[in-house]
């Protein structure tokens, strides 16, 4: 891998940033959005006494900390679309770039833009609800590390069907990721699930982010296997992930990447 | 030294062979063009060359190395233009040359983007989204991307199309020029006979997917006899019979137009003019 080229991929999507207006917004908007609805309904069920301030803590830092997944799945099927929409994917792979280092590229821009948006949504929790998030300390860094990892599998997934489909099937580069977070349990335990949901999110690395999340906020220990298991199923999904998107990508040069649209 | 060495180049779409077996090879310095009518094979032969269509099979060497096994390190001194590919239309001319550049390991890529504008005339557009420009502008900015990293071998997809006459002219100046002063080698697609004539060295000739012609345009317009020929005829109708019947040419009527075309199945006369009695 090649650091120049590494920049040059990165400085394409950085001035397409620029010159977006909407791409701009996303990074901004949503997460305001949502900090703004779950912030008014946490504070009214507070004041009906229905819940207390660790549950705003827990329902905001839900919010903040689903921006990781959010934002690392999307940079890399939307930026995949991008190429599709510009019919740039022939400049981009007629020159000595690598697979490896579009893709290395898309991720470190979601690792980029969730940073980002991440700051940006702590400090209007803290200035909206005087909620802090990162009163939950260094937790927070193997967490985000988590759902960026969780986020990133879910993006090559899709991008790789993506590819193989092309933009008639656009439409999950925005949703796919909405579709699994019933069984993640952003806002709520796992255990308020149904039985064969609880099975499903056992398999879901970022279940235990939320859920350890919960833990440290109530005060109650958080093992370490919660950390490790995810961790262990994130580093296969994440090769299965990788090696389903490079074989699409065989499949798209054996048609032809002029003709990928 | 050959640059360029295919061996029984072969590619098939969904069982239906597209390029049944293509072989040639092309000297440093040399601008080869590829002739033939659409379908014939000729965007396909350029994408396989370039490593962004994987042949069904056959080989591609490009600077002695075996492109399959060593598409990047080939293609830091190759690049292309093609009149099918777009640039990201957001970006201004000078964001994508900048980025297109990054590509590449040019040891002064500022002082390289400025010879670029100034070479391509760019000084207007370097600043105005790529969105916001002509077509012809378009294929000038792409042009400009092809030349960034100073590439040994060029491929040109219909580098004029698109071009004003005045602008084609300049370009096709620019690029025999640069064969001239760098020895670089050029591979191009047109569909202007002059333009081939006058800027290659020697010509592939593309039907259905096989090489049926390969020599210099000169030996190549002896052999056919007849290239092209665009036909208006007003009166003296006969003759247009006679030549018809002394070259055994067959008469095929194409919605408006009308063709005449040769026994040796690839040199074809065109008109939109021939009269009504055709």
């Amino acid at each position: 891998m090649k650091l120049y080229r590494i920049w040059g991929i990165f400085l394409r999507y950085f001035y397409n940033l620029i010159r977006t207006y909407d791409r701009l917004t996303d990074m901004f908007f949503w997460p305001f959005l949502d900090l703004l609805l779950w912030g008014l309904t946490s504070r009214y069920l507070v004041s009906s006494g229905a819940i207390d301030n660790k549950i705003i803590l827990a329902l905001l830092g839900g919010v903040v900390l689903w921006i990781f997944p959010w934002r690392s799945q999307y940079e890399i099927t939307v930026n995949l679309l991008e190429e599709l929409w510009n019919r740039n994917l022939v400049n981009l792979f007629a020159t000595p770039i690598l697979f490896s280092e579009w893709v290395t590229t898309l991720m470190l821009i979601g690792i980029f833009k969730s940073t980002i948006s991440f700051a940006f949504a702590s400090l209007v929790a803290l200035a909206l609800y005087s909620t802090n998030i990162y009163a939950l300390g260094l937790s927070l860094l193997p967490w985000a590390g988590l759902l960026i990892l969780f986020g990133w599998v879910f993006g090559l997934l899709i991008a790789g069907i993506v590819m193989r489909h092309g933009t008639k099937i656009q439409t999950l580069a925005w949703i796919s990721i909405s579709i699994i977070s019933p069984f993640v349990g952003v806002y709520y335990p796992v255990s308020t699930l149904p039985h064969w949901a609880q099975v499903v999110a056992h398999y879901v690395p970022a279940s235990y982010v939320f859920e350890s999340m919960r833990s440290l906020i109530m005060g109650n220990p958080v093992p370490l296997t919660n950390l490790f298991f995810p961790l262990l199923l994130c580093l296969v999904y994440l090769a299965i992930a990788m090696q389903m998107l490079y074989s699409s990508y065989r499949v798209i040069l054996k048609r032809g990447l002029i003709s990928v649209e | 030294m050959a640059i360029l060495e295919v061996l029984d180049l072969k590619k098939t779409f969904k069982k239906s062979p597209v390029i049944k077996g293509l072989t040639f090879d092309m000297a440093e310095g040399e601008i080869l063009g590829i002739l033939g009518p659409n379908g014939a094979g000729k965007t396909t032969t350029l994408q396989m060359l370039l490593g962004i269509l994987t042949p069904t099979s056959g080989t591609i060497k490009v600077f002695g190395k075996d492109l399959s096994t060593h598409k990047s390190e080939i293609l830091e001194h190759m690049n292309f233009s093609s009149t099918y590919v777009d640039l990201p239309w957001r970006l201004t001319v000078k964001e994508n040359l900048i980025w297109s550049a990054w590509l590449y390991n040019i040891p002064d890529r500022k002082k390289r983007l400025n010879q670029i504008r100034e070479l391509f005339r760019l000084e207007k557009q370097w600043n105005m989204p790529v969105a916001s420009l002509s077509a012809g502008q378009k294929t000038r900015v792409n042009l400009a991307r092809s030349m960034v990293n100073f590439p040994s071998l060029l491929l040109l997809d219909e580098p004029t199309a698109s071009l004003d006459p005045e602008v084609a002219a300049y370009i096709r100046e620019f690029f025999a020029n640069q064969r001239a002063t760098y020895n670089k080698s050029i591979i191009l697609t047109s569909h202007n006979m002059s333009e081939v004539e006058n800027l290659c060295d020697r010509v592939i000739i593309l039907k259905d997917g096989l090489i049926v012609g390969n020599d210099t345009p000169g030996n190549l317009a002896k052999k056919i006899e007849f290239s092209h020929l665009r036909l208006r005829v007003t009166k003296n109708l006969g003759e247009l019979d006679k030549l018809i019947a002394l070259r055994k040419l067959e008469v095929i009527k194409d919605g408006p137009t009308t063709r005449l075309l040769s026994r040796n199945n690839f040199s074809h006369f065109s008109s939109t003019n021939l009269p009504k009695k055709m």
